[in-house]
């Protein structure tokens, strides 16, 4: 559904002259006009108002009963009083009444302070009890999850978490149970409630009934601050509000941005702070000592042993994790083309991409925004899982096909979560993503080998022209020319609200490549002398043609497939140096230095969102232990190498990025501000030099898995990230290998959902978990990747053995 | 007085609940003459019939038709059966007796409104009559008077009978339609009112069994006709559930109008001798009360409403002077905050707090004082609630506490003094600790 045409409308509230957008609500309204009126139950993010809570009653003129404002939409010429005698009645009724049963524990509550119950209490109250009968008691406090902790004397049953489960996340486990002043927020048999995006419920509670249990207790809200950053654990980059205590994150909430993340936030991005400040992180620079193990080390000397690499000119390469700002993958690339006169330099771990085809799916006028996830006609979400790889997007999506009958179409191979929202759910054989695009080429040209094709091609051609596809890096770089060869069918260039939007898979995959940490891309997507990619890298690692790698914030061992070989090959590296917080296999094994990475609440910088927002990262806290500004050790680095930045500020990083990126000409950090500026909106838009499309190529068809073997596919989970393991509250959702089998090839092999089962391939051996997935194509297994053990990149071939272990 | 039956015509005759029985007596005949004529002018007999609704409201039944959105959509006519009001009765004996006549009005309504999908919403402690309702339906499927293209007229339907779990707020037409759905049964936000987006989210007519029922007798008179009986603005004849301090309580039908003093101590018989009308309920329990000097008042809609009370669902509940104030207070508090659904605060709150103060007045631990916080407490919840069950304690109760203000002031004091002589129990939470 495209976006609804606006109209204003004149009204008066208490006196004073208010021009509102039709279909806004009084209490919108009111506050235009700097009137406030109190309610609990409201909140827009949630959907429809319920008008529950009957805090915001307020007399309308020509209506005889008190009306809730929460729900009657501005007319013209309406006259509404929010402050004469029966109003302010009404509305401290609804307050007395409330504390007949919500208990004056103010001084021991997580909420005193910031307690909207507190403060109309204040504001609106009779000022003195008439209630002195004996309030209802619970059991308190329970564990609601092993993240949230519930006081139902405290609840005042507003709603607002049971529509958040049942209307927003969809998951339906919030449940009222019982009737009237015994009813209790619950969930279905008293089972924890375990969700993806379970803790926005706590930011939803307008009492200190849900409480954060790794922040409950932690502070008071008079000695926090709170500063605004972005979430760098996946491309999705929710605005967040960091709240700070002496120097240490002590709670994440969302920092609502519509345009980002529409005030949601995952739990992994809400609870994953404690990786901050836990003793697993890397806070101090380490260096390979004598005995071979790595140690801790001065900055002095970890430099200094750096600065190795400077002898290896034209043999070193980089690396570059998701989570790495553009400036800092600006510094890397001219580490490695300037310094090490190298070109081996990449950061899109997946494969390459020809570079005229990366401009193309990266040109401004395909693509999509985030909200038009919302208000397309149709959006086709097309080989990525998004409560995966982009978590808050799921939520989107959903609220589009809820709330303004946006049509879902999937393709995928593995099921999605999102499959009962879809109009169309289409699978494919893992590998074959090039294949069935095109198939759906072919069936958008009228010829559908099937009626699969037929149907969704039918669906996103006559569904609407407001088309948005939404696809995942993990489509092979031979399926993309097919993807704009779509896109060009279905008109989506040029066209607000359609187009196509990348769910990379890195953080800041996209800001990355336009720093230039491409193989075959410098800053701004510009043509360079082309180098090698991450899997020639480790060739040439093991060849002896590379003999320095330059690992910023990835661990091959951990984020790339072919493990084996990557452990080979680092094996033969002459030094290794990489930046990491967290210790992980591979860079205990083969690392020569780390260096200590910052978080996103300590680190300067900008990042591009999927859709082209640059976005800003700001420091919230100060460098905990040794740790220093990666750029600043980024800078040293390339002074080694004999590159004279010139750098003295993150600041002056970014400005020197805007001058090597032509698209972001004129862009300032003060434009990008607190809500991130989309650069394909700008100007220098038209400076992104023009892609090309290579034809596509000829696929060949996938061939079934033989006889008791499976087909491969690989998923990576919301939970698999370092950041996670080491924060003790997420320690209960640590991904582990969770073997996806479809029902009918776990009954043939005599697995049971839950047993332990072998994944075998060529001599190598992952130990898991089957889980019987109703959806799973048959004769398919997905392995979870990215995860500490038994990780899927352990296996080469798309065949596996599944076995009883 | 000789009584006028409309619905209750014969209504023991035995077999009348089968479809023979009924047809027998002229049933479905209304239909057939229904299906000669257009629909628009059914709506017309209905509303000049100046029929209003016989659930609680008394919203005019032909005007909440007209407010169904016209056109090819699909819409919905729901029969509210969850006859819950404490004291009323009615729809029960007219559903056990004369089913066919509620199945004949729905299919009219239907065919007038061009709906094509309608459900019966009982009550599940109505099982018996959910079994010949069940059966009543399936006869008149097999007659041809449900399904596809009945009788040729074009028109179809599909009846479903569907029965509640026990829920007083399932009554009301949102909250039933919401439990209808398979959801938690709590009422909605209005608007959008049902007639533009009920069930399903589509246009649905919500009306009560006795409305639906008369729509056959309408047809089969004539609107105009059928307007001649009643007073001007209460057309008709009502079903009165009569209970409580009578000495034959039972259903009857009287022409509206009738004053109320002739259906307590003529057809019922009044209080037992020796006993006088202490209070008296004219429209179910969520009626405020009338005292022995209002029965003469005339029993319809506006007078009714004139003198402080309403007609309801024309449960009349009469309690003699063997009860105290109090007593019927705590009943009624008992029951709605029992069956408050929680959704509202001044409800959800208002109730149980009114009840637990009625419980401190029993005990001996109220002051006069709490009378005022107790009237005040009723007129916070009046009109602020999300729908009308909070309305429906506090204006009884409110008009108790006024009306015998100075008897619960003498049972504060007796009770005080009581409980200095015996042991009182500290007043007992409602809500037993540590559930779940």
């Amino acid at each position: 559904m495209p976006r609804p045409e606006q109209t204003i409308v004149k009204l008066t509230i208490d006196g004073r002259e208010v021009e509102a957008i039709a279909g806004t609500m009084l209490v919108d309204a009111a506050k235009q006009v700097d009137v406030e009126i109190p309610y609990f139950c409201y909140e827009p993010k949630l959907g429809e108002p319920v008008g529950a809570c009957r805090m915001c009653l307020v007399e309308i003129e020509g209506i005889p009963k008190l009306q809730t404002s929460c729900s009657t939409p501005v007319r013209e010429g309406m006259v509404v009083n929010t402050t004469v005698d029966r109003v302010l009645e009404a509305q401290n009724s609804v307050i007395e009444f409330l504390l007949v049963n919500h208990p004056l524990d103010c001084p021991v509550c997580d909420k005193g302070g910031e307690c909207p119950l507190q403060d109309y209490t204040f504001g609106w109250g009779r000022g003195k009890s008439r209630v002195i009968e004996p309030k209802r008691h619970f059991v308190k406090p329970l564990a609601l999850s092993p993240l949230i902790a519930i006081d139902r004397e405290r609840c005042i049953l507003c709603y607002r978490c049971v529509r958040f489960s049942q209307e927003v996340a969809e998951d339906w486990q919030l449940i009222f149970t019982e009737r009237g002043a015994h009813t209790f927020v619950g969930t279905h048999d008293g089972h924890p409630y375990v969700a993806p995006f379970s803790g926005n419920i706590v930011e939803l509670c307008p009492v200190g009934a849900l409480t954060s249990q790794p922040y409950r207790f932690r502070a008071r809200p008079w000695d926090i601050e709170g500063a605004g950053g972005i979430c760098t654990l996946c491309p999705s980059q929710c605005n967040v509000e960091f709240t700070v205590r002496d120097d240490k994150v002590v709670r994440v909430l969302s920092r609502e941005n519509s345009a980002v993340d529409d005030g949601w936030l995952c739990d992994k991005g809400r609870f994953a702070y404690q990786a901050i400040h836990v003793d697993e992180r890397i806070t101090e620079p380490l260096v390979r000592g004598e005995s071979g193990e790595l140690e801790s080390a001065s900055w002095e000397a970890a430099l200094g042993a750096a600065r190795a690499i400077a002898g290896h000119r034209g043999r070193g390469a980089a690396l570059v994790g998701g989570q790495a700002t553009n400036e800092e993958a600006y510094l890397l690339g001219r580490i490695v083309r300037e310094g090490l006169q190298s070109h081996d330099i990449d950061s899109r771990l997946s494969g390459t991409v020809e570079l005229g085809l990366t401009r193309a799916l990266a040109a401004p006028a395909l693509q999509a925004t985030v909200a038009d996830l919302e208000f397309a006609h149709t959006v086709l979400v097309l080989g990525t899982e998004p409560v995966d790889d982009s978590p808050i997007l799921d939520l989107r999506i959903r609220k589009g096909v809820r709330r303004n009958g946006v049509k879902l179409a999937i393709a995928s191979a593995r099921p999605s979560t999102l499959d009962p929202n879809a109009t169309l759910s289409l699978r494919y054989a893992p590998g074959s993503e090039a294949e069935f695009l095109a198939g759906l080429d072919a069936a958008l040209s009228g010829t559908a080998a099937s009626d699969e094709f037929g149907a969704l091609a039918t669906l996103l051609k006559d569904g609407g022209e407001d088309v948005v596809i939404l696809w995942g890096e993990s489509l092979p770089a031979q399926a993309l020319p097919t993807l704009l060869s779509i896109a060009g069918k279905l008109g989506l260039t040029d066209r607000d609200g359609a187009g196509l939007l990348e769910v990379p898979n890195g953080t800041n995959a996209r800001g990355i490549r336009e720093a230039g940490a491409l193989p075959n891309a410098g800053p701004g997507y510009s043509e360079v002398q082309a180098g090698r990619n991450a899997a020639e890298i480790a060739a040439a690692l093991t060849a002896g043609d590379v003999t320095v790698l330059y690992l910023f914030q990835v661990d091959p061992l951990r984020d790339l497939p072919a493990r084996a070989s990557w452990d080979a090959a680092l094996g033969k590296a002459a030094v290794v140096v990489a930046h990491a917080s967290v210790l992980t296999e591979g860079l205990a094994r083969h690392a020569d230095v780390v260096f200590p990475a910052e978080s996103s609440a300590e680190k300067e910088g900008t990042i591009v969102h999927p859709d082209g927002r640059l976005q800003r990262l700001r420091a919230a806290i100060k460098h905990p232990g040794e740790v220093r500004a990666s750029w600043q050790v980024l800078v040293d680095i390339a002074k080694a190498t004999g590159v004279e930045t010139g750098i003295l500020t993150a600041g002056m990083a970014f400005q020197q990025l805007t001058k090597a990126v032509p698209f972001y000409a004129g862009l300032t950090l003060e434009a990008i501000g607190g809500r991130g500026l989309r650069w394909p909106e700008t100007d220098a838009a038209a400076e992104m030099p023009a892609g090309a499309a290579p034809a596509p190529a000829k696929v060949q068809a996938t061939e079934p898995a033989p006889e008791g073997k499976l087909l491969l596919g690989t998923y990576r989970s919301i939970w698999a990230s370092t950041e996670v393991e080491i924060s003790p509250a997420l320690a209960f959702t640590i991904a582990e290998q969770l073997v996806e089998l479809a029902p009918q090839d776990a009954i043939a092999l005599g697995i049971e959902h839950g047993a332990a089962v072998q994944v075998a391939q060529n001599g190598t051996r992952l130990a898991g978990r089957a889980a019987i997935r109703t959806g799973v194509p048959a004769g398919t297994a997905f392995l979870a990747a990215g995860i500490a053990e038994n990780s899927a990149n352990a296996l080469t071939e798309s065949i596996v053995e599944v076995v009883k272990a | 007085m000789t009584p006028t039956h409309l619905l209750f015509d014969r209504i023991d005759e035995p077999g009348l609940n089968t479809l023979q029985g009924y047809e027998k007596r002229g049933g479905y005949s209304a239909l057939r003459k229904a299906f000669a004529i257009p629909q628009a002018a059914i709506v017309e007999e209905i509303s000049a019939s100046g029929l209003r609704g016989r659930g609680g409201a008394g919203f005019k039944m032909g005007q909440k038709a007209s407010f169904l959105p016209k056109g090819e959509m699909a819409k919905y006519l729901v029969c509210n059966a969850d006859e819950s009001e404490p004291g009323t009765f009615k729809d029960r004996e007219l559903m056990q007796k004369c089913p066919h006549m509620l199945i004949e009005g729905m299919i009219i309504t239907t065919f007038a409104t061009g709906i094509n999908h309608a459900f019966i919403y009982i009550r599940g402690e109505y099982e018996l009559q959910a079994d010949i309702l069940e059966a009543a339906i399936a006869e008149a499927e097999a007659a041809g008077f449900i399904g596809e293209n009945i009788l040729g007229s074009g028109h179809s339907l599909k009846l479903v009978l569907h029965r509640g779990a026990g829920a007083y707020i399932c009554g009301e037409e949102t909250g039933l339609l919401d439990s209808l759905e398979g959801k938690r049964g709590n009422p909605r936000l209005k608007p959008p009112f049902p007639a533009i987006e009920g069930l399903y989210a589509g246009p649905t007519l919500v009306n009560n069994v006795e409305t639906l029922a008369t729509v056959p007798t309408i047809i089969n008179m004539g609107g105009a006709e059928y307007a001649k009986i009643g007073t001007e603005g209460s057309t008709g004849t009502k079903l009165v559930s009569v209970s409580g301090d009578v000495q034959r309580p039972g259903n009857y039908e009287i022409v509206l109008g009738t004053s109320s003093r002739e259906i307590i101590f003529d057809l019922c018989g009044g209080p037992k001798p020796g006993r006088t009308v202490k209070m008296w309920f004219p429209g179910g329990s969520s009626s405020p009360v009338l005292l022995e000097e209002d029965l003469d008042v005339a029993y319809d809609f506006d007078t009714l409403a004139k003198a402080g009370s309403m007609l309801g669902s024309g449960a009349i509940i009469v309690v003699d002077d063997t009860h105290s104030a109090l007593e019927v207070a705590q009943k009624l508090t008992k029951f709605y905050a029992h069956e408050s659904c929680g959704k509202c605060v001044p409800c959800r709150e208002g109730t149980n707090w009114t009840h637990k103060m009625l419980a401190r007045i029993e005990s001996g631990e109220a002051t006069p004082m709490d009378l005022d916080i107790l009237a005040s407490v009723q007129t916070q919840i009046i009109g602020n609630c999300l729908c009308v069950l909070g309305d429906a304690m506090a204006m009884p109760v409110g008009s108790i506490v006024a009306k015998f203000r100075d008897e619960l002031e003498a049972e504060i004091e007796a009770a005080s003094e009581r409980a200095n002589t015996v042991p009182v129990a500290p007043v007992q939470d409602a809500i037993p600790v540590g559930a779940h």
